[in-house]
């Protein structure tokens, strides 16, 4: 189920009651692990079966890497593992890609194939929770973490429903832990639990679906050839929704999480104000950027081995980041396009080693990060690469046969909601929502929590899907 | 335990960079500063404030704006009622497949969604329809999902709205995805809002939506850019989709005028609209269409009767000059051999008021029904079914009536 649905309230409801009754400890987290399968086979029942053969297949692996006691016996639960995981993922996320691809590259051979359709239905979340469990196993055999002391708190921290289907993705360390005590939520908790999901849900229920996507839409979507303006608001509306869309995701759930006295990192932490692209995933989706780094890009090398295998390291984890975000090439392009700039940077600091930019090249070094991330969003937002290269070429006013699209309802409130994300993010850069809450008055906090709860009633949202709930 | 990576390995960070405005709350720290090490347990501190107070304050506050907002649209004219939605139509649709597999079975857009009263059928018919014709939406998708549902063995009244029948415009289209997609979630969501929400509250309609209030406020003109008005709502209807005019587009003129300036958009050509051969490959397509559907129908048997309900005034007019009978009522029911009612061959269905041209007053509705019903059983769906099964054009037992003015 999404969080902004009816169903949702209830079953949060229901969920927050069951957790404050006078019970024993194991009692709530057993409560807890059935609704969060609730949670999850509330789209697709058969599909809760993929979820405990990940849970199943790494704490096993784990037990293994505990009791193994040679290396070589280490490394083959470790490959049982990634295997198992990715395989999955290779099945389900990326089966009717590789069939695409392979049948391509034998009709470029002058081969003629043509596969059966595959008609594989992704399951929601895959990418999310077979990152996570792979964590586990992982943590354990770099003898980061030990395993779990018991299999309830262990299918808890992959199947917890705040984080299932959408990460913030969790690693062993920050969750198994918290169940070790009994937990509840205080009076404070609570309400503050509820005010984050309120701001989530109004990014994703307002801002995100109610005002920027048709606007993108509008652009993306249609046969319409998009001028300088269309093209530009078409996709800073994307850069906005694509950020309201994950980060009020991410946000309710750190709410819900906290509602039941968990805590869950941030996962967001204002990217439009970033100046530079590692400063741009230092903020975005920090959880999927730290997990890339530390499970893929340091495996490969990292830094240690010079330029040429950093910046080779760098590429192949954007690319494959891409990748993750979905079966497409235009994915990939938009991983290759960030490893691409990431490589830049690394090269300009190192030749700039002693430069410090001033007040206004700081600002105006973030808005060219800015200006240059909504470049790869066009990759990640069009459906194919004819589709990127027209809006590409309408935002550098190349497209001379171009007729308006949008009207100036969409062109003012994309404007304007725009304009605010971006100075919110430039004045939030160096604060948390939390420091900023702490100094407010509390009539301005009460008046805003209402005024955020009645847009998102008022929006009357169709309980759309979150955008990344299809990675 | 330790880790087997130095946690030196900061690498796609860029620490150098200075941090205007840093202060005392700065930050905390997240994976992205802790590479290559076990995460730990994250912090997730409290604001220190009163939250009881604020909680309260907050929910006093939104209690009032909230009966201010349903307050608005009660004073508009609005009542609570179900939404019409797509979900709302899954719900119908998923009656053919629970037992209902032989029921009559309306597809269509407005018209005989909104004309068509399935309380007046049901009383003269012995049975209720199921009522699956959806505004802006060609019924050729919903039918060629009834020809290949086994399930279905009922007869079908195809509602044919000459501007969208044959240009296959199918505004509601997805809802038929949605019949076939909805997760258990849904199913639930939509049963809960129908029987909490829709009940409650009158602000809870798509035409009353923050964004579609804001978009239809007077923007400025965008040079090269028309900004169409969209279609308001027109409608109200009953749990399983039994619609009717809202009365407000009956009685205030003001409205009515409004209902009435979206249609005469349509009446003057866009400058985006396809070239005229394009509209006239689009139209065969939709005919042809709609013969291979209903040869498989007649395959299995299943009456398929086409319906051409009322319209009138200027509506009427750009019909006629844009979808000439001739070359698609008359062009439809020769290419697919099937049976058909247009209301200008039958005087008992003329004469109802149409407030915006296109759909006629619940009183009228009614009227219209019973009328319709009457010639659908006396010429076309006999009580005996068997022997009018697989009527056709050409085996029509009664010739309809010359047209009347």
């Amino acid at each position: 189920m999404v969080f902004n649905s009816l169903t949702f309230v209830v079953f949060f409801a229901c969920v927050l009651v069951l957790h404050n009754l006078p019970l024993g400890w194991t009692t709530r987290k057993i409560n807890l692990l059935l609704a969060s399968y609730l949670f999850y086979a509330a789209w697709n029942p058969p599909f809760v079966i993929l979820l405990w053969i990940s849970t199943v297949v790494d704490w096993y692996a784990a037990q293994g890497l505990v009791k193994a006691q040679r290396q070589s016996v280490r490394h083959a639960w470790m490959v049982l593992s990634v295997v198992a995981n990715l395989g999955m993922l290779a099945y389900f996320k990326y089966g009717g890609f590789l069939l695409d691809n392979f049948a391509a590259l034998l009709h470029a051979a002058g081969i003629a194939y043509q596969p059966a359709a595959a008609d594989i239905v992704l399951p929601v979340g895959i990418s999310f929770y077979t990152f996570a469990t792979m964590s586990y196993t992982l943590d354990v055999y770099l003898r980061r973490a030990k395993p779990a002391d018991n299999l309830l708190d262990y299918a808890l921290f992959v199947t917890f429903f705040p984080h299932l289907v959408a990460g913030p993705i969790m690693r062993p360390t920050e969750l198994v832990p918290q169940f070790a005590e009994p937990r509840r939520a205080s009076a404070d908790q609570l309400r503050f639990g509820l005010a984050l999901m309120t701001l989530g849900l109004f990014n994703k229920v307002v801002l995100a679906d109610s005002f920027l996507a048709a606007a993108a839409e509008k652009v993306y979507d249609s046969d319409k050839v998009p001028g300088l303006l269309d093209a530009w608001a078409g996709t800073l509306a994307f850069s906005g929704q694509i950020f309201c869309d994950f980060a009020g995701y991410s946000t309710t759930a750190i709410g819900a999480a906290l509602c039941l006295g968990f805590a869950m990192p941030d996962n967001f932490r204002f990217p439009y104000a970033a100046v530079g692209f590692s400063d741009f995933w230092r903020r975005w989706h920090i959880t999927l950027s730290s997990w890339l780094r530390d499970y893929l890009y340091i495996p490969l090398g990292g830094n240690r081995h010079g330029p040429r295998r950093t910046y080779a390291a760098l590429l192949a984890t954007m690319l494959l980041g891409g990748l993750w975000h979905g079966a497409n090439w235009t994915f990939v392009a938009w991983g290759g396009l960030h490893g691409v700039y990431l490589a830049a940077e690394r090269a300009a600091k190192a030749r700039f080693a002693d430069y410090r930019p001033g007040p206004l090249a700081f600002a105006a070094l973030g808005l060219l990060t800015y200006a240059l991330i909504n470049l790869t969003w066009v990759f990640f937002r069009a459906k194919d690469f004819g589709k990127a290269w027209t809006v590409l070429n309408g935002m550098a006013g190349l497209n001379a046969e171009a007729k308006p699209i949008l009207t100036t309802f969409y062109l003012v409130s994309v404007g304007v909601i725009i304009g605010c994300i971006v100075a919110t993010h430039w004045w939030m850069r160096a604060r948390t929502l939390e420091s900023v809450v702490a100094r407010a008055h509390p009539a301005a906090i009460a008046s805003v929590w209402a005024l955020l709860a009645f847009a998102i009633v008022i929006a009357q949202g169709s309980g759309n899907a979150f955008i990344y709930f299809q990675f | 335990m330790p880790s087997s990576i130095s946690s030196s390995e900061a690498v796609l960070e860029l620490r150098d960079l200075p941090d205007a405005g840093e202060d005392a709350h700065a930050p905390r720290e997240t994976a992205s500063d802790r590479p290559g090490v076990a995460q730990p347990v994250p912090q997730r501190p409290v604001p220190p404030q009163p939250w009881n107070r604020i909680a309260l304050g907050a929910l006093a506050l939104f209690a009032l704006l909230l009966g201010g907002w349903e307050a608005y649209w009660r004073a508009f004219g609005a009542t609570p009622g179900t939404r019409n939605t797509e979900k709302l139509w899954a719900n119908q649709r998923r009656r053919i497949d629970a037992g209902e597999g032989g029921a009559t079975v309306l597809v269509g857009a407005s018209r005989v969604y909104f004309d068509v009263q399935l309380d007046v059928w049901q009383k003269l018919a012995g049975e209720r329809p199921i009522q699956l014709a959806f505004e802006g939406t060609s019924p050729l998708g919903f039918l060629e999902d009834l020809a290949a549902d086994p399930n279905f063995h009922g007869r079908v009244l195809v509602g044919v709205a000459p501007q969208v029948f044959f240009t296959g415009f199918a505004y509601r289209g997805h809802a038929l995805k949605t019949f076939q997609k909805e997760s258990p979630s849904q199913r639930f969501g939509q049963w809960l809002s129908m029987n909490t929400v829709e009940r409650t509250f009158a602000f809870y309609d798509p035409d009353f939506a923050l964004a579609t209030v804001l978009k239809r406020q007077p923007w400025p003109e965008r040079p090269g850019k028309h900004a169409f008005l969209d279609v308001r709502k027109l409608s109200v209807s009953e749990p399983d989709r039994a619609t009717h005019l809202w009365s407000k587009v009956e009685t205030d003129l003001d409205y009515r005028e409004v209902t009435r300036a979206v249609w005469r958009q349509e009446f003057v050509p866009d400058p985006d609209d396809p070239p005229p051969e394009k509209m006239l490959e689009k139209r065969r397509e939709q005919i042809a269409r709609a013969a291979k559907i209903v040869a498989t129908l007649r395959e299995r048997h299943i009456p398929v009767l086409f319906v051409r309900p009322p319209s009138g005034g200027p509506f009427l007019e750009y019909e006629d000059r844009a979808f000439p009978r001739a070359e698609t009522w008359d062009a439809l029911l020769a290419a697919t051999g099937a049976p058909g009612i247009h209301f200008q061959d039958y005087p008992e269905l003329q004469g109802g008021e149409l407030p915006e041209w296109s759909h006629l007053t619940h009183a009228d509705a009614e009227k219209f029904t019973a009328a319709l019903y009457t010639i659908v059983a006396r010429d076309f769906w006999k009580k005996d079914g068997a022997a009018a099964a697989t009527a056709t054009a050409t085996d029509t037992p009664a010739a309809p009536p010359p047209t009347a003015p």
